[in-house]
């Protein structure tokens, strides 16, 4: 087996460029961290719109002078839909009661006005899986079918600009990452490929000496891996330090940033994706060897 | 064990080599003589696959060079021991590492590799220069360097381009002697030289080449 040898070609190689290498790690490193944060703006962007199904309802207004009966099936109705995960009644004298509530200073805005303006409505709140544009449009249609249902609200202008924010940040964290990873790519492929032509004349003697593809390539493919780990390693403990600084720093001074999450999984896999794409640069610079 | 028929070979429309035909048998020693740019170079570049004919068919040890697939060309060129005209010595590695390389490539266990180079230095003389680098071996001490490295995987065939070049006719002669050693073992070897001194008197064959042409054959 050369793996060993390979293993040992590649380490002397690497120090023998230490300074470059170490210049081609901190790239690496600046690259993923850059990776982690934007990875670290999705995954909770992803997870404030996933607790929003806890705090969305609709509502639905009913007609005014609807006997106890009908309010009775009108509720019935509702809760017989698949979508719908619970309703809560709220009468007239109880809206206007709440309305108050959120005014309170500003009372005197109800001084005059003698009859409760306030229709009585429905709040139901929707099953987890059913928050989303489409469903709730269409559960919003049947709803407004039941007689003696005046509207239904629920916010659309509000759900239309959340799923935009949240597809433009994906989309826009996902090319980030791409870019960032292509450049990461572009830095192990540039190293190996320098180092490459440095030892170009000891392929070719090794290449007449009978070495097949798999030895030449092995101490690069290494040499590329080993520079993506260390890149990875470093990244990774940038990205601690920027955990340290946000989670025990900042928020003390901040304190709603304490809402935000970070992915602590993301320690260990920033190692292994500097592996990877410094394996894939390597593997890249190599191209197709031959020997005639 | 090497058939060349109707071989032509051109650099940018310039023949090296003109319709060359002939057959080296197994275990034979054959020289190859001519003057500077004759083609011998070219001729042994051939066979050890640095280049392709443009014309005309090669064997080798039963392989046909035109149905050879690139990918198999390691494992043919691990039956051919090549001593370059420019040595291709590794200049950052010792005595021992150079000759080593060619059995690590063959993925030989280092504890194999040890005693196998080891011998090899022995019988080219060199065991107490396996630490050396290069730079610090004389020409005929970097030579036999080469040997070694080209014989130490047992080839079937050992092929020396101008291997007495620059040496002293003393060190030449000895360099001449390893090569009947190692032909003495049953490898075929093949020697190109434009050095007379080197084939005369040896009862081996000579094959001439002038100007890309096989002008010639005869006993040395």
């Amino acid at each position: 087996m050369y793996l060993l040898y390979s293993f040992r070609l590649a380490l002397q190689s690497l120090w023998r460029e230490k300074w470059i290498n170490l210049l081609s790690v901190l790239t690496i490193a600046a690259g993923l961290f850059m990776i982690t944060l934007t990875f670290f703006l999705v995954y909770n962007i992803d997870l404030a719109t996933k607790r929003l199904p806890a705090r969305f309802s609709v509502m639905l207004y009913l007609n005014d002078g609807l006997s106890e009966q009908e309010t009775g099936s009108i509720i019935a109705q509702v809760k017989k839909n698949n979508a719908v995960e619970q309703a809560k009644y709220i009468a007239k004298d109880k809206a206007l009661q709440e309305l108050k509530g959120v005014l309170k200073n500003a009372d005197y805005i109800l001084e005059g006005v003698d009859e409760n303006p306030l229709p009585a409505s429905i709040e139901i709140k929707l099953k987890k899986e059913a928050v989303n544009i489409a469903s709730v449009k269409k559960v919003a249609a049947e709803i407004k079918k039941i007689k003696g249902i005046a509207e239904v609200e629920y916010g659309e202008q509000f759900l239309n600009s959340l799923h935009s924010i949240k597809g433009m940040a994906k989309a826009g964290s996902l090319s980030l990452i791409i870019i960032m990873s292509a450049g990461v790519i572009f830095v192990c492929y540039s190293t190996i490929k320098i180092a490459f032509y440095r030892r170009k004349e000891e392929i070719e003697t090794f290449k007449l000496l009978g070495a097949t593809r798999g030895f030449i390539r092995a101490p690069f493919v290494i040499e590329g891996g080993v520079l993506g780990i260390f890149g990875g390693i470093a990244g990774a403990a940038a990205a601690l330090a920027f955990y340290y600084v946000l989670f025990y720093k900042v928020t003390a001074t901040i304190p709603i940033l304490k809402i935000l999450v970070f992915p602590l999984e993301t320690f260990p896999a920033l190692p292994a994706a500097g592996l990877l794409l410094g394996i894939g640069g390597a593997v890249i610079a190599l191209g197709r060897i031959r020997f005639s | 064990m090497i058939h060349f028929s109707n071989v032509t070979k051109f650099y940018e429309k310039q023949a090296a080599l003109k319709n060359i035909t002939f057959s080296i048998e197994k275990g034979e020693m054959v020289f190859m003589t001519g003057p500077s740019g004759a083609g011998k170079s070219t001729l042994l570049k051939i066979i050890y696959l640095s280049e392709k004919p443009d014309e005309g068919s090669v064997t080798i040890a039963e392989w046909d060079l035109s149905k050879l697939k690139e990918s198999s060309i390691p494992f043919l060129r691990r039956n051919i021991g090549v001593v370059f005209q420019d040595f291709r010595l590794l200049d950052n590695r010792n005595v021992f590492d150079n000759v080593a390389i060619a059995l690590r490539i063959r993925g030989m266990l280092d504890s194999e590799i040890q005693e196998w180079v080891m011998e090899i230095l022995k019988m080219v003389n060199l065991r107490h220069k396996a630490d050396s680098f290069p730079q610090a071996l004389s020409g005929g001490e970097q030579q036999r360097v080469v040997i070694a490295r080209a014989i130490v995987g047992e080839p079937t065939i050992l092929l020396a381009d101008e291997p007495t070049g620059n040496l002293d006719p003393d060190t030449a002669a000895g360099i001449t002697r390893l090569f009947k050693e190692i032909n003495a073992r049953g490898t075929t070897v093949v020697i190109a030289t434009h050095n007379r001194e080197l084939y005369r008197n040896t009862g081996r064959r000579v094959l001439r080449i002038d100007g890309g042409n096989m002008v010639g054959e005869e006993i040395g």
